[in-house]
């Protein structure tokens, strides 16, 4: 398949099953939302290493938010709700409950629920006072610039990580243009996070390495500068590779994502792009498979 | 289905206690069955049809008229709506466990006593002792209270339209803006309240009853 004089690779995205949740953080205004959503997501790129995976989903509106503040909603997935639930109450412990004026209310409806403020709570040392206001339990604690009020729960979901597609591109500068275009359009979208850096990953990794130790290693077969001493998978003209990985709420919203995100690539003029490709362990490592040519309404 | 209707056939010169009267109470009950409920577990008790006219059937929306002196309307009520359309008496919401209580004009003393959860709300006056032996939930009075609102009250909000009379041991915190109660005022939208005229979050907070390590509050709403 080409699109615009770009090779979209008959391949496909492997993704695995995840626990996900979504929390609404509302605040004095967007800046200081953002403030907490941002350390609430921060150091929240990839389960290997962070625990979680999150990201803002978009930005609220007043008139949408539970306490008619402008706020942001976040979504975090993790591999199972044991970590997502323990993530969650230390992120919420040290991001919003600190951030001045934010406040925190669940974003999903689900019957799995996970803790948003029940534990927290105990830092009001028992002057901690909870509010069920229409069936809703809400937990107001002192702190130094008020009242910090947080919901006691949300809800939990399961979810998709790893959904992904590889720009391939002629330069580094081409290849990161056309992955901001990519998660421009992304961004738009609701139920998907991009938990990397700008939404964009450079170091893309295979399972296991050569130092029994590392259970994952930088994905060589994409690695422009080796092409020359490795099984490559880069034509001679191809100096850049770029990740965007995606976890979301249903398969459905991994889909929309993919198909947006690379629409928006192939869309560009002179782009430097000649391929998409897209990350995958030959089907092994999760049961969602993301065909590139059916996501773009082909069938491969 | 119709808000279940009580109201007083006639005017009495003494208090009529009405605490079998709450949605617990009467759920399961047909018409028939309600009007001879007795209205206390005494063998002589009158029944619901010697002082009432009653009409519709939804036992889950109860509405009262002429009750000035009914007590203990809405007693240990767990769910539902209790409206009182006119003066309603003493206790109304006493030991109340959850649901909704709206009075439309004045209430008599201990509105709320020794309520655990729910909403009450008073367009009107209150009386005195207004939630006292509060343990939680919400009671809210768009008129004047009169001596010893939140007397030994545990937890739970006491939210006042006017500054009230307090006694010692509840205690002034201060001015400030909750960002609770923007949830709480949004939650009356769909309720026939006065409270729905309030446009701000901000409240003077006092704290109390000390006397007995309270952890209540009384807001009274800035003008």
């Amino acid at each position: 398949m080409i699109i615009n004089g770009i090779k979209i690779d008959d391949t496909f995205a492997e993704a695995f099953n995840m626990r996900g949740t979504r929390v609404l953080i509302t605040a004095q205004n967007l800046k200081w939302a953002y403030h907490a959503a941002n350390a609430m997501t921060g150091f929240a790129t990839s389960v290997i290493g962070c625990g979680v995976e999150a990201g803002i989903e978009r930005e609220l509106p007043a008139e949408e938010t539970p306490d008619s503040r402008p706020g942001v909603s976040i979504l975090m997935f993790a591999m199972g709700s044991k970590v997502l639930m323990q993530q969650l109450e230390t992120r919420m412990g040290q991001c919003i409950l600190t951030c001045p004026t934010a406040a925190a209310f669940a974003g999903i409806e689900s019957e799995d629920k996970i803790n948003l403020g029940k534990h927290l709570r105990y830092f009001g040392d028992g002057y901690q006072s909870s509010k069920l206001i229409n069936g809703i339990r809400y937990w107001r604690i002192p702190v130094m610039d008020g009242e910090f009020l947080t919901q006691e729960t949300t809800g939990m979901v399961r979810a998709i990580g790893g959904g992904n597609f590889l720009i391939l591109a002629t330069s580094q500068p081409a290849a990161l243009a056309a992955a901001e275009a990519a998660i421009d359009a992304m961004k738009q979208l609701p139920n998907v996070i991009m938990p990397f850096p700008g939404g964009v990953v450079r170091s893309g990794s295979k399972v296991g390495s050569k130092y029994p130790k590392m259970f994952a290693s930088t994905n060589d077969a994409f690695c422009p500068t080796l092409k020359g001493i490795v099984n490559t998978e880069l034509d001679d003209d191809i100096e850049s590779v770029m990740e965007i990985v995606i976890d979301g709420l249903t398969f459905e919203d991994i889909a929309t994502s993919m198909r947006v995100g690379i629409e928006a690539i192939c869309r560009l003029e002179n782009s430097g792009v000649k391929r998409i490709s897209a990350g995958n362990y030959g089907g092994k490592l999760g049961p969602h498979l993301f065909r590139l040519h059916e996501i773009l309404g082909h069938k491969s | 289905m119709s808000a279940l209707t009580f109201t007083l056939k006639h005017t009495i010169n003494h208090r009529l206690d009405c605490r079998r009267l709450t949605p617990d109470g009467l759920g399961g009950l047909n018409l028939q069955q309600i009007l001879q409920l007795k209205l206390s577990l005494q063998h002589n008790s009158p029944q619901v049809a010697d002082f009432f006219e009653v009409s519709g059937n939804d036992t889950e929306n109860i509405i009262f008229r002429n009750c000035k002196q009914l007590d203990y309307i809405g007693h240990k009520m767990s769910h539902g709506k209790i409206t009182a359309e006119d003066d309603a008496g003493d206790f109304l919401g006493a030991q109340m466990q959850n649901g909704i209580i709206l009075c439309k004009k004045n209430v008599g003393d201990r509105a709320g006593d020794s309520m655990r959860r729910g909403l009450i709300l008073i367009d009107g006056k209150a009386g005195d002792y207004c939630g006292s032996r509060m343990i939680a939930g919400t009671i809210g009075v768009f008129g004047s209270v009169g001596n010893y609102v939140g007397f030994s009250m545990k937890r739970g909000t006491i939210l006042l339209k006017n500054m009230p009379s307090l006694h010692a041991t509840i205690q002034n915190c201060g001015t400030h803006t909750l960002p609770f109660l923007a949830l709480l005022f949004r939650s009356f939208r769909s309720l026939p309240t006065a409270f729905n005229q309030i446009q701000t979050n901000r409240v003077q907070r006092f704290a109390g009853d000390l006397a007995c390590n309270g952890n209540g509050e009384i807001l009274v709403i800035s003008s």
